[in-house]
């Protein structure tokens, strides 16, 4: 069986996610699906999965053309998607969760509990996962939870496993014993798209590997006789030329931020300075500490011990509230969850903070706040540069100015922008848009500007310097003047290496 | 940059300014549409005042409105600080038991030989304490307020009790001019809770406080990140709505001229939050203003009288009353389906408008 994904194309609103997709992928045949954030990937996955309706294409599986999949529909053909959030049910156990939906019972109405035990036992033993089937899934590791996961799909007959950046979670150990039971599924006949943005797994798992860039399918080849370096150029397409350098810093001006030996739980020893004017990009994979530094920084999680100082002055931060305060200010990672007001309109959202400063007497004034919007939105270049719409209902890149707006304006006294993943789930005509952005709040305002990130596109585009973390430490500081994607590429996948 | 007229952070003026030539303001007759797909109760409300007023020609007589006002006053009050909470994504369901103890003190106070402007005062302290525990319950310990004020509800109808086991009665003139006197002829517990909703919606729209309460009850997450203190403003709120049950406890005693402790503000907590969900306060937080609350307010004490006009017997009052807050909150579903599709194609109108690249 097969499954053959025919000009695929779906459109957000304006935005074009994926243009004429095409993508087979065969029985007993492990398919790679390379590509940065935002190429598609996940696009293409939500459209599998049946989360989402494409706006032209066809997608055929074994004989049957579809136009469009619902979730049931997608199970019901043999797909299984496991997600990077696994959908288990925290508080069932692993023999209800193998079972959720369909359930063995006697008459209808019984559960038939001995029978479900005992397949969830054969179950486990084919993903090779030596829990009792008894255990509350809240008890079992990420690595765990994901071979339940498996499970799941295997119970349901899945020909079509689609893994969504499967390691980016896991240790090294677990790692390796996903890509051995990758093997054995496929030597049972079982097509796997593996999406990822790891070269390594690629070349050690994948028969077929697909690059997707903007939405399209700019590469796609079987992997005999393909080096990492041919994904290399195929992934990044040589982009980054395109990429306009950050205004050059003075090296001998007093750092804006200057960290010494912070400590939390997740962070050891890090030190770091950035000086006003200055992009740093923090790169390393999930779990490196890099979301971690900056949440500690702004007073979201606490610090055990280290000193930080913004314009040479040391701050003490408690609360998100002490750190605006300094002049910390940060652009969460989880924009829907964590910084927008999705009900509000994006002038409320942005002015949310500065109505307290532009205030008199306890009293709102008007004028001060549609200034605020009025002058960011113009800097900005916000679409549409309206108030009154809710936040809600903009792109992902005017979502994300919204939220820069109301930390950077004339009113609101940042000295320094954090941002977590700045352009997550944002299209790339937007990204770049993002990226003058913070050149021009860096260069005009001398604003110092550190970003996490696990895209070295992202790093190559927009740092002047980059600091490599792993394992909640520091291990690299890279000028990047004389550092390409490739190196950090290298950085990133010579620590996944099995030791 | 580009020089643009200046937009309004409220709204007023909903030209995107940066582009100008193509997109034109949606025409007043969109705007007013729009207008009423947003107040669907108001709409409602006219209609069936003007139906009962036609059938029977006694619902707006000068007479008739006085009683509606001093019933719909006393819920007003409590309301509006409910309300408030309620966008703030909390609720306070202790408020029936925690008027009864505010008329109970204030009937005390009042037959003791106090004057009205120290029971009203006692009765206000007494509510503002029950306020007290519920704010510390729900804001500092971070309980769910739902629970705390549910089993405050229980508790402080027993206080009330305790504090008077046999009925009051006979408080003197002076105290029960709180609730049956007029000002200019228009009953002092009506120009209250104008006062209370005046006050409140000058707050929840003038101040950066009244601004917050909304992005905490839209996303408390990211109201935190924000630097906004989430808990202060929602704190002081339990405490006035426990201080407005109390005043209304004392208003609702001078009007009877007794104060039973056991049925006091019996089910008056669920009149508040009909009035509140039905005016379209959203129960997740988040939405609503004190104009919705008057409307609300106002519905539900004209169909209650519209029905009575109408000759309808009390138990299928209950029935009309019940089944017209399952109605309210339908079209307010279906009327928000129809906003989401408007706003939709305002912003893809504006979309469209703006220049690409």
């Amino acid at each position: 069986m097969t499954v053959s994904v025919r000009g695929l194309t779906k459109r957000y609103g304006p935005t074009l996610a994926l243009d004429d997709v095409d993508l087979d992928v065969a029985a007993g045949e492990v398919h790679a699906l390379l590509g940065h954030n935002g190429a598609g990937k996940s696009t293409v996955i939500k459209c599998l999965g049946g989360g989402t309706a494409p706006s032209a294409g066809s997608i055929t599986i074994g004989g049957t053309t579809h136009d469009a999949l619902d979730p049931r529909s997608s199970i019901a053909a043999g797909i299984a998607v496991i997600y990077q959030h696994l959908s288990l049910i925290d508080r069932l156990d692993v023999t209800e969760n193998l079972h959720l939906g369909q359930e063995t019972t006697t008459a209808g109405v019984f559960l038939r509990r001995a029978d479900q035990r005992a397949r969830a036992v054969r179950l486990l033993e084919r993903v090779g996962l030596d829990v009792s089937p008894g255990t509350p899934v809240r008890q079992l590791t990420i690595g765990q939870r994901q071979l339940v996961e498996i499970a799941k799909a295997l119970s349901r007959d899945a020909r079509l496993l689609v893994l969504d950046e499967p390691s980016a979670a896991l240790s090294p150990v677990e790692s390796r014993r996903l890509a051995d039971l990758v093997r054995l599924l496929k030597a049972d006949g079982i097509a796997v798209l593996y999406v990822t943005h790891l070269l390594n797994e690629v070349v050690e798992l994948a028969d077929r590997t697909t690059v997707m860039r903007d939405g399209r399918v700019v590469w796609s080849q079987p992997m005999a006789g393909v080096s990492k370096t041919d994904l290399v150029t195929a992934v990044s397409g040589r982009a980054h030329g395109a990429a306009v350098a950050p205004r050059p810093v003075d090296p001998d001006t007093p750092p804006a931020l200057a960290i010494e030996h912070l400590r939390a739980p997740g962070l050891h020893d890090v030190s770091l300075v950035v000086r006003p004017g200055e992009i740093v990009g923090l790169y390393g994979l999930v779990g490196s500490g890099r979301s971690r530094l900056l949440e500690t920084l702004f007073g979201r999680r606490p610090a055990t011990s280290g000193t930080v100082a913004v314009d040479g002055r040391p701050v003490r931060v408690r609360r998100p509230d002490d750190a605006l305060r300094a002049g910390l200010a940060l652009v969460p990672g989880d924009r829907l969850r964590q910084g927008l007001f999705g009900s509000l309109s994006s002038g409320e959202n942005t002015v949310l903070r500065v109505m307290s400063l532009t205030a008199r007497a306890g009293w709102r004034r008007p004028r001060a706040e549609q200034e605020v919007f009025r002058s960011t939105a113009a800097a900005f270049g916000l679409r549409p540069a309206d108030p009154a719409v809710p936040v809600s209902r903009l792109s992902g890149g005017n979502q994300q100015k919204v939220l820069i707006a109301r930390w950077v304006n004339d009113r609101a006294g940042t000295r320094v922008l954090l941002l977590d993943d700045p352009t997550q789930g944002v299209d790339v005509g937007a990204r770049a848009e993002i990226y003058d952005v913070l050149r021009q709040v860096a260069a005009d305002q001398g604003l110092a500007v550190l970003f996490a990130s696990n895209d070295p596109d992202e790093v190559v585009a927009l740092a002047h310097r980059c600091l490599v973390m792993r394992q909640g430490r520091v291990v690299d500081d890279l000028d990047m003047r004389d550092t390409d994607e490739e190196q950090l590429l290298d950085l990133i996948h010579s620590e996944l290496e099995p030791s | 940059m580009t020089t643009a007229p200046p937009p309004t952070v409220d709204g007023a003026d909903r030209r995107p300014p940066s582009t100008g030539h193509a997109a034109a303001a949606p025409s007043p007759v969109a705007a007013a549409a729009g207008w009423l797909v947003q107040n669907p109760l108001l709409v409602l409300l006219v209609v069936m005042v003007a139906g009962v007023q036609l059938a029977t020609g006694a619902q707006l007589g000068w007479g008739n409105l006085r009683g509606v006002f001093l019933d719909a006053a006393v819920i007003a009050i409590v309301a509006a600080p409910v309300a408030m909470l309620v966008i703030a994504g909390y609720i306070d369901l202790s408020v029936g038991s925690t008027l009864a103890l505010g008329g109970v003190v204030a009937g005390k106070v009042a037959q003791s030989g106090g004057s009205p402007l120290v029971a009203v005062g006692a009765a206000l302290l007494a509510g503002a304490a029950v306020g007290v525990v519920n704010a510390v319950l729900a804001t500092v310990f971070g309980l769910s307020s739902f629970i705390v004020t549910l089993g405050m509800l229980t508790a402080v109808r027993g206080v009330a009790q305790l504090v008077s086991p046999l009925p009051l009665s006979n408080f003197g003139e002076a105290f029960g001019f709180l609730g049956i006197g007029n000002i200019a002829g228009i009953p002092l517990p009506a120009l209250l809770a104008v006062a209370v909703l005046l006050t409140a919606g000058v707050f929840l729209t003038r101040t950066p406080a009244g601004r917050h309460l909304y992005a905490i009850g839209v996303n408390r997450e990211a109201a935190y990140l924000s630097g906004v203190d989430t808990r202060r403003i929602p704190f002081l709120l339990f405490v006035t709505s426990g201080a407005a049950a109390g005043l209304a406890g004392a208003i609702t005693v001078a009007r009877l001229n007794s104060a039973p402790a056991g049925q006091l503000g019996g089910g008056f907590e669920l009149a508040v939050i009909t009035a509140v969900l039905l005016g379209g306060v959203a129960l997740t937080g988040g939405e609503g203003s004190m104009v919705d609350v008057l409307v609300g307010v106002l519905f539900m004490g004209l169909l209650r009288n519209g029905l009575t006009l109408l000759g309808v017997t009390t138990f299928w009052q209950n029935v009309a009353s019940g089944l017209a807050l399952v109605a309210a909150i339908a079209i307010a579903a279906a009327t928000h389906v129809v906003r989401g599709k408007m706003r939709a194609r305002e912003a893809h109108r504006l979309d469209d408008a703006a220049p690409t690249g």
